[in-house]
């Protein structure tokens, strides 16, 4: 696969869950350091199907957007929402997405043990890239990966500008105590912004292992670059997510791939220092991201 | 409409206002004034849910209100416009109506808009337009539009003129006589901008101190000494500006 | 068994005692949410294992690389402290204090991209810092073994069995003490206030026309130099480092959980929640095939052990996130002496 290839899928799929992590940290004020591991849910479940009945991967892609939709609703309901209830500060509450990573990792593994012993292979580390459909040269995951950011795109444009429900999303992402002096009810947007925000990390995992070797700590790993893009993006704003996205997620690309014919494998991890330098960057000279600067105000108006 | 009695309240532990009985009635404009600090902005936000009220009722037509949570006052027809903070910027002029009429059917929704348009009639111009992109009196407008659009009987305007120039300020205030003559909306203003507010005014507080130091017709307010130094400053410095000698 | 359960918990409690110390000191005191905390030990764990190494192995004369030569390092090392115990504590002595340095150094510069930053923006930095940092260490066998990992000599080895066990213990615990002193030292002091000002209210202390940043720098210094000396120890526990070994998990997931649990900002509630995190978790380690069968776990217990520590963090969380102990005055001299007179 091509390097600009490589990119592209990577950059899609990084871009998505940092819409998510934007997403969730405007609505309810707190960057979720689980979120990488909403994604390797549905990478599992997408492993469980494969192995189980055979099914392509890509096409688990839709239950993996609902369970994945499922698990993060009952995250919120369950733990964010009665620790904002009670008052919790800034650092709770990221202790607290920071313990619930703890505990899906501990999850994952367990199922992965699980699996390996009900499958008789290895499920602690697996891999879908050998089974990718080509175009020509070029494989599927370029294009599921592309698709679903389209998707998403045009599905988001279509709740936000359309629909009553979305533009009241859109009130109560900016203001919600007006939001609520409205009479909107700004408790079910912040619901509703943590099913969709794991409903697509979900979906983006589903297709990751067909870029990348995925283990349950996969999460943990990949929520470094999710970190960096939505605050190079800009975490004020859910385009920022996107946009940060496709920074990062070329910039760590074109390193990996770049070096692999170098250096080898494990080179993976030099694409992560430089997300790191570019978001130190970005912290230092405009600390607000791409989406915080006057010229990004600018062009949008 | 509105009615407080000997109501105590603050911010946490911090007392602000001191036994302090407001009755705002319907159909009219009634407006409190007051030295800086003197707990005006407070008593609107205490009408409208967003302090912690020691002692003492908040009345509502006719009905107890003082423990109901914002929202629910907006839903019995009070609306609260606070000095800014009062559009949404990211959204449209459009959008913003469209959230007012959130709770109202579509047939209801156009109904109140074409009553706002009615009033605000400068609107029409702009709907697309962001409203973060308005200008201040422009902003204004909108959210008073909002407030009709809501269906609301009750207005509580926390200094809508300020950082505005003179003459938009007496926009405003002929749209406030706009809203009460032809739409009987009652209204509870808040205003540094004294003397014009009191000109407009079917009766008048005076807060000093969070508490209540008149109550009564508007014009002693204007007329007498021992209440004008209280308010000095602001009255001295819109006299110049309108006489047009600066 | 018993003695070794004991003490496995004795020598955790002591290392954790001094990780804990550390984050209190940026965390419950300065406010600063270092989820990057594991940085701070692998530096001290690099200063052994990849810095001291490649000297020791130079003055010993052992060819080789830091994968390739360690067991001849261990091997000529160890009979060197054996023969002459002096150069053992020495070797102690100098990596606790190479490890302070270079953690207390590294700590500065981390936290210097933060200047203008709040906790949420904070948090993430600091972890994401940690991970590449822990990424990088895990990959490259250059700088401490990589993958592979590295041997690093005993200090002890002039000791044998249950009488190194012990005085390794007994180190440990001085060691945890002098931190714990020095500490209590420190933050009952201006400096505590001030820290403690940071973290409430950064308005106020900008208006007292200090320097926030400098508050901070001064927080990372002390707190990364301190955390450096528990790699060390547990470098010398383990006597093989490698970097997987400081992961978020075990080096800044568990310390947070019993910050916690003992009560944050309180140096006496950080000893006792590190007592009972440190009791179970070495209960359930060492019990964990017992565990295993009599629950029919299909998986590896590990796995247990973290859902475990994260639903008990959510639940302290939310049922008493002050913790056991709550936070005291600071008492700073003045304050000791009126309370004594009285």
């Amino acid at each position: 696969m091509g390097v600009f290839e490589g990119a592209l899928t990577y950059a899609n799929l990084l871009a998505l869950l940092a819409l998510g992590l934007t997403l969730t940290y405007i609505t309810t004020a707190v960057p979720n350091f689980a979120h990488g591991s909403f994604a390797v849910i549905g990478s599992y479940l997408a492993y469980t199907l494969l192995a189980a009945y055979g099914v392509n991967p890509y096409l688990a892609v839709i239950p993996a957007f609902i369970v994945g939709g499922l698990i993060g609703t009952v995250v919120y309901q369950l733990t964010i929402k009665p620790l904002i209830r009670k008052g919790a500060s800034v650092d709770m509450l990221m202790m607290a997405t920071l313990a619930i990573d703890i505990i899906l990792y501990g999850i994952l593994g367990a199922y992965s043990d699980f699996l390996s012993e009900a499958f008789k292979r290895n499920a602690s580390k697996f891999v879908f890239t050998n089974i990718d459909f080509t175009v020509g040269s070029v494989p599927g995951r370029v294009f599921v990966s592309t698709a679903l950011v389209i998707g998403t795109l045009i599905g988001l444009y279509v709740l936000l500008y359309k629909t009553k429900f979305g533009i009241a999303l859109r009130a109560s992402m900016e203001n919600p105590a007006l939001a609520e002096a409205m009479g909107i009810d700004v408790e079910k947007t912040r619901l509703f912004s943590w099913f969709l925000a794991a409903a697509l990390a979900g979906m983006v995992g589903a297709v990751l292992p067909f870029l990348q070797e995925t283990v349950p700590g996969t999460g943990g790993f990949i929520i470094v670059s999710v970190f960096a893009a939505s605050i190079v993006g800009g975490l004020r704003n859910i385009a920022g997510g996107l946009i940060g996205g496709y920074i990062i997620g070329f910039s760590e690309s074109m390193v990996t791939y770049g070096l692999s014919d170098v250096l080898g494998t494990g080179v993976l991890v030099y694409g992560k220092v430089v997300s790191l330098l570019i978001m130190v960057a970005v912290l230092l000279l405009m600390p607000e991201g791409v989406t915080g600067t006057k010229l990004w105000r600018r062009l949008v108006g | 409409m509105l009615e407080t009695e000997k109501v105590n309240a603050g911010y946490g532990k911090l007392q602000i206002l001191f036994d302090v009985s407001v009755k705002a009635e319907k159909g009219k404009i009634t407006t409190i004034v007051g030295p800086n600090g003197s707990g005006k902005s407070t008593f609107l936000k205490t009408a409208f849910g967003l302090t912690t009220v020691y002692s003492g009722s908040v009345k509502f037509k006719g009905k107890e209100i003082t423990k109901l949570p914002p929202f629910k006052r907006t839903r019995m027809g009070m609306a609260y416009l606070p000095q800014t903070n009062n559009v949404f910027t990211n959204l449209t002029v459009m959008e913003n109506l469209k959230m007012a009429g959130y709770i109202l059917s579509e047939d209801e929704f156009r109904e109140r808009l074409e009553l706002a348009l009615s009033v605000f009639p400068d609107l029409k111009k702009i709907l697309d337009r962001k409203a973060g992109n308005l200008s201040g009196g422009q902003r204004q407008f909108l959210a008073m539009a909002t407030a009709i659009v809501r269906n609301s009987e009750l207005l509580l305007l926390d200094e809508p003129t300020a950082q505005l120039a003179p003459k938009l300020a007496n926009v405003i205030f002929s749209k406030i006589l706009e809203m009460r003559d032809d739409h009987g909306i009652t209204v509870l203003l808040v205003e540094q901008n004294a003397m014009k507010a009191l000109e407009i005014s079917d009766k008048a507080y005076m807060l000093v101190s969070g508490r209540v130091f008149y109550e009564g017709r508007p014009e002693p307010l204007l007329t007498e000494e021992k209440f004008r130094k209280h308010f000095l400053g602001v009255v001295e410095e819109l006299e110049v500006v309108e006489d047009g000698s600066v | 068994m018993i003695s070794e359960v004991l003490q496995l918990i004795l020598v955790w409690v002591g290392i954790y005692t001094v990780v804990n110390i550390s984050l209190n000191v940026e965390y419950g005191y300065t406010g600063i949410p270092n989820f990057g905390r594991h940085f701070a030990v692998l530096m001290g764990a690099i200063a052994v294992g990849g810095i001291l190494n490649r000297v020791l192995m130079k003055l010993l004369g052992v060819s080789g690389d830091l994968i390739t030569g360690t067991t001849d390092l261990v091997s000529r090392a160890d009979d060197l402290f054996a023969a002459h115990p002096v150069y053992g504590i020495a070797y102690l002595v100098v990596s606790l204090a190479l490890a302070f340095t270079l953690g207390a150094v590294m700590g500065a510069l981390f936290i210097l991209p933060s200047s203008r930053l709040r906790e949420d923006y904070l948090g993430m930095t600091l972890l994401a810092m940690a991970e590449v940092t822990f990424l990088i260490t895990y990959y490259t066998p250059s700088i401490m073994g990589g993958y592979y990992g590295t041997s690093v000599p005993d200090p002890l080895a002039f000791l044998s069995g249950d009488s190194r066990e012990w005085t390794f213990i007994g180190i440990t615990t001085l060691l945890a003490l002098l931190v714990y002193l020095l500490s209590e030292r420190l933050l009952n002091t201006p400096f505590g206030r001030l820290l403690r000002a940071h973290r409430e209210n950064e308005t106020v202390v900008l208006a007292f026309g200090r320097n926030l940043m400098g508050i901070r720098i001064n927080a990372s210094i002390i707190g990364s130099g301190i955390a450096a000396l528990a790699g060390v120890l547990y470098g010398f526990h383990a006597l093989n480092l490698i970097s997987s070994s400081f992961s978020r998990v075990e080096w800044t997931f568990y310390p947070f959980l019993m910050l916690l649990l003992g009560g944050r900002g309180n140096n006496r509630g950080i000893i006792l929640g590190t007592a009972i995190f440190v009791t179970l978790k070495v209960l359930i380690e060492t019990y964990k095939f017992q565990i295993s069968s009599l629950l029919h776990l299909p998986f590896e217990p590990v796995w247990l052990e973290y859902i475990l520590f994260g639903i008990m963090a959510l639940l302290i969380l939310y049922y008493r996130p002050e913790g056991l102990i709550k936070e005291g005055m600071i008492k700073t001299e003045p304050l000791k002496k009126r309370e004594a007179g009285q």
